[in-house]
């Protein structure tokens, strides 16, 4: 890889992370966060890893939104299976009431998790419209050597980030990144699907027909 | 849960595991009979302001093609397209773009998924396998970049 990593800045272990923050490195490709810094040694260890806690990038958003964060390992079954269940709480005895809208975000490698769940949703749910933003988020690094007195290291890099926002309500069309929901979106073996949804999450079998009912839903 | 995967597949990028995976459970086979072919996604009609960002050619040529065809190329907005692993390329030359433009640029993603057909070709003709296709699906992303026309 000939691409430049985020750029890294030695300091003293014992100076706070939030001064050494100013460059900014625009990292032209991915970087994947379990390489180590490349300042030689494979032995420093991550001390701490702290994303930015940026507002959403979408105006006018309430706070208490259902808000998905969709990482590099999570599964998509367990994401729609929580996420699909809170949008269709309605009809629904158990679960009160159901969520008007939802939000997706992901970085770095889990930004094509995070567009396949909300393709997935946007097909169970149906006549969900769509805001797509894209913005850079910061995560800041420290790494520290094994060694006693050596220097820490604080990293920060800059990782291509997704929010998507999925609303039963119209949004405004004008928006950049608007998309109205598909004209013929019917739901299908709404039936079935729900009976896989409301298993017992305990039972053997559960994760395994969960996982049927998204394959399932890959195919109509 | 690990059901019998086909030998081809270790050889495509996982990255939606739940799409790579077989998509319908109906069909039994045996895993040694058959050759995993994976056709070329369908091409979209290609304008000259259309860019389809891959993971085999270089960043840095696709990200340059890009501002050439906005610096030089005179046009006001173009298209940038990623499917699967290259979404993450996708969105990181759009946001490059962006950065450069010090904010004159506007960005518009859509998301699609898009359907794919693997062939499934028996290794041994004199068996009694017979050619068999599959579809499965992908997520695909489509960002506008563009100067917002002066109000």
């Amino acid at each position: 890889m000939t691409e430049p990593r985020g750029q890294t800045k030695s300091s003293d272990a014992t100076s706070s992370t939030g001064m050494e923050l100013q460059s900014v490195s625009l990292d032209p490709d991915v970087p994947s966060s379990s390489l180590s810094p490349k300042v030689g040694q494979s032995n420093f260890r991550r001390v701490s890893r702290t994303e930015d806690s940026s507002p959403y990038p979408i105006p006018g958003l309430a706070a208490d939104i259902l808000h998905m964060r969709v990482k590099e390992g999570s599964k998509i079954r367990n994401l729609l299976r929580f996420a699909t269940a809170r949008m269709q709480g309605e009809g629904r005895d158990s679960n009160g009431t159901s969520m008007r809208q939802v939000v997706f975000t992901g970085s770095g490698r889990g930004v094509t998790k995070t567009v396949t769940c909300v393709e997935i949703l946007k097909r169970k749910v149906g006549e969900l419209h769509q805001v797509s933003k894209l913005y850079y988020k910061t995560v800041n690094e420290v790494w520290e050597s094994p060694q006693q007195g050596a220097a820490g290291i604080t990293m920060q890099r800059t990782v291509p980030a997704i929010c998507i926002l999925l609303s039963k309500d119209p949004l405004d069309p004008q928006e950049p990144g608007y998309q109205a929901p598909p004209t013929l979106s019917v739901p299908t073996e709404d039936a079935e699907r729900r009976r896989g949804l409301i298993r017992p999450a305990h039972s053997p079998s559960s994760q395994h027909t969960a996982k049927r009912v998204c394959l399932d839903d890959l195919n109509d | 849960m690990t059901e019998p995967r086909n030998p081809g597949m270790s050889s495509m990028p996982q990255t939606a595991p739940v799409h790579t995976d077989s998509t319908s459970p109906a069909v039994e086979m045996d895993p040694v009979e058959y050759t995993l072919r994976k056709r070329l996604p369908r091409k979209l009609p290609k304008r000259r302001n259309d860019v389809y960002v891959n993971m085999k050619t270089e960043f840095r040529a696709q990200l340059a093609r890009c501002q050439k065809l906005l610096d030089g190329g005179g046009h006001r907005e173009i298209c940038v397209h990623g499917l699967g692993l290259a979404i993450n390329r996708a969105i990181n030359i759009a946001l490059q773009l962006q950065a450069s433009s010090q904010g004159a640029l506007q960005l518009a993603a859509n998301t699609s998924t898009v359907e794919l057909v693997d062939d499934l070709e028996p290794e041994d003709p004199d068996e009694a396998g017979e050619p068999m296709t599959r579809t499965r699906n992908n997520s695909a992303i489509h960002i506008k970049v563009f100067y917002p026309d002066p109000q």
